[in-house]
């Protein structure tokens, strides 16, 4: 079994990062990295320019996800998919058996969430496995 | 560090299997935007060229298709990093590639106010509300709105479902055939309300008019046809790859000429000779008059096709043009926060702004300052398309160029059929050039520093383009020190398939 964490620097995916982290040690498992790269808009010129700059996003972010993992003794794999954001954990959830999606949320009013699309809602509808969502910090 | 598992089957591009035989074929019908362009440019046409109009649809068509040869084998040697900009630049070094670049922008920031100001318009016609239409405050306004609400939506990332697409463009197609049909039934029943003539052979010849007017309405045709390359470029990534992606280019081709032509021939034959003679001052309008006055009381079918065209049609162009812009500066032929990459929506959101509001400003400039400002825009916007697609057909055979004489095949499909389309867009931009710059023969007459105001517009950007690009290089060298590349010969095989 693993832990799965969506990744991406942002406030919440930060804290969400450490909660990961001590999941990981609390159980033994490894920790996977996840990063979805895919570019909003699938079609049409120059997506592949707008998608290289979401993996090499991705790549940064994870770096500095693994740093925090490696100090804390945690084991780790580092995924970029080309799915957007909730998907790509639904798959590497699938990939890497996980015990659980650890993700963090924007700390948002629950409209604008549903106005913008958001990964934490979009994963406690569709994941077979339990998601753990992370709050930023107040 | 940990493996990067992931990445190792990250796809080049597009996702492998992704689409099928109807998305590619709407994906081909998209790009052009059918009814929007028809709309827009239809008028502008006829009054050029008469009852010559559907021999120039058809005769425009033959660049494109030059052209997008050259799109084909540019793309499988750079799968990765897109279109002009980076092909260009790898065929013929960053200055040439760079004003290529500043092109593909820029028709994408021109077109924009356009596509808003069409689907306001033909949305408040649609609605009975012509009133709206008249007052310029009204619709200006609602078209910035309408530019910013599409920007928006493109810098949060939504997009239409392609279930929703698929349907909204097959229906603008239908709607657009049975306003053809329609036309032509009621010019042979005799029903008609206008002074209708009977459609001849002799309207598929392109050459009928001659002169001045010609090269202005085969640039316009070629605005027609603008995007539809993307459609040749898909044919790897399609299911059954053999034979769907192949087919659907061809289909959505012919569905597209047959639509053009169709529609062309309809509304000369309905509208007659002196209608849209009398009419020639209202040319923005044509299509929306000849709809009411051959579909009567459904009118506003064939204006909602145009209307949910133009719009879908300015997400398709906001998105490009701001990918151009992050493709240019992550290899820093632009300032840096054009590539900046929003963290919660994911996409280039400062490219997209600065479209969005390039976009607005000259909208609004344009349409204070000309007469006809939509037929001056296009006319600009036509001239930068040429310019960068024959420098798209020269790249290809420059990279090309060691490979051309291994077959047959290479040496027409890479190198004589992109430097031919090259020639005669090359041809059309000096010819349109140098007519415009007697405003005698400008569309309005009007002159702006004593030429044709498109001609003013389209050497200004060009002209803007120069001074930034001199500027980068100056402030940011960086980009300049790329060299142009070559296609070595292939040891042993001519052609990858």
């Amino acid at each position: 079994m693993t832990v799965v964490l969506g990744y991406d620097e942002s406030a919440g995916s930060v804290r969400a990062l450490h909660v990961a982290v001590e999941v990981s040690a609390a159980f033994g498992d490894p920790l996977v990295l996840v990063y979805g790269a895919a570019a909003p808009g699938s079609l049409g010129e120059e997506y592949a320019a707008h998608h290289q700059a979401l993996v090499d996003a991705g790549r940064s972010a994870l770096r500095h996800a693994v740093e925090v993992a490696d100090e804390a003794g945690v084991p780790t794999t580092v995924e970029i998919i080309d799915e957007k954001p909730a998907q790509a954990l639904l798959v590497a959830a699938a990939r890497h058996r996980a015990r659980v999606i650890v993700v963090g949320s924007w700390g948002e009013s629950p409209m604008r969430g549903a106005l913008l699309g958001s990964t934490p809602h979009k994963l406690l509808h569709l994941s077979r496995i339990p998601v753990l969502c992370v709050p930023t910090e107040e | 560090m940990a493996t990067t598992e992931g990445s190792a089957d990250l796809p080049t591009g597009l996702k492998p299997n992704a689409i099928g035989f109807v998305d590619a074929l709407v994906i081909g019908l998209n790009a052009t935007s059918p009814a929007y362009s028809l709309a827009a440019v239809i008028g502008p046409v006829v009054a050029l060229v008469g009852i010559y109009a559907p021999g120039v649809m058809l005769a425009s068509f033959v660049p494109m298709l030059l052209i997008a040869s050259a799109f084909y084998y540019l793309n499988r040697v750079d799968q990765d990093c897109g279109t002009t900009f980076s092909w260009v630049t790898r065929a013929m070094g960053p200055w040439a590639g760079w004003l290529g670049g500043w092109a593909i922008a820029m028709t994408g920031v021109l077109v924009v106010g356009s596509l808003a100001d069409v689907a306001v318009t033909f949305a408040l016609l649609a609605f009975g509300l012509d009133g709206w239409v008249d007052n310029d405050l009204v619709r200006q306004v609602l078209t910035v709105l309408v530019i910013l609400v599409m920007t928006a939506l493109c810098v949060i990332g939504t997009e239409l479902s392609a279930r929703v697409q698929n349907v909204l463009i097959l229906a603008q197609v239908a709607c657009l055939l049975i306003f053809a049909v329609v036309a032509l039934y009621r010019v042979y029943a005799d029903t008609g309300t206008l002074d209708s003539v009977r459609p001849s052979v002799e309207w598929l010849n392109p050459f009928g008019s001659g002169g001045a007017s010609l090269t202005a309405a085969l640039l316009l045709g070629v605005f027609i046809y603008w995007g539809w390359e993307s459609a040749v470029n898909l044919t790897e990534e399609v299911e059954n790859s053999a034979t769907a992606p192949g087919k659907a280019a061809v289909w959505s081709t012919i569905v597209l000429l047959v639509t053009y032509v169709s529609v062309a021939v309809a509304v000369v034959a309905y509208a007659g000779t002196t209608f849209l003679a009398d009419n020639a001052g209202e040319e923005e309008f044509v299509f929306a008059l000849l709809a009411d006055e051959a579909m009567g009381g459904w009118h506003w079918v064939v204006l909602l096709a145009v209307s949910t065209s133009a719009l879908a049609s300015t997400q398709t162009t906001i998105i490009p043009a701001s990918r151009t812009a992050l493709s240019m500066a992550r290899r820093r032929a632009l300032p840096q926060p054009f590539a900046r990459i929003h963290p919660r929506y994911r996409t280039p959101d400062v490219s997209t702004w600065w479209v969005a509001g390039i976009a607005i400003v000259w909208y609004l400039i344009v349409y204070q300052l000309s007469e006809n400002a939509l037929f001056d825009s296009l006319t600009a916007l036509s001239l930068l398309i040429a310019f960068y697609y024959a420098l798209t057909g020269l790249a290809c055979a420059v990279y090309y160029r060691r490979r051309l004489t291994e077959s047959l095949h290479n040496l027409l499909l890479i190198g004589l059929g992109p430097l031919v389309g090259a020639g005669l867009l090359a041809w059309l931009l000096v010819e349109s050039v140098v007519d415009m710059s007697d405003p005698a023969n400008s569309y309005s007459g009007v002159a702006w520093l004593g030429v044709g105001p498109p001609l003013v517009i389209g050497v200004g950007i060009a002209l803007a383009g120069v001074i930034v690009m001199f500027v980068w290089r100056f402030v940011s060298p960086a980009f300049w020190s790329e060299r142009p590349g070559v296609a070595e010969p292939e040891p042993q095989h001519g052609e990858e398939h």
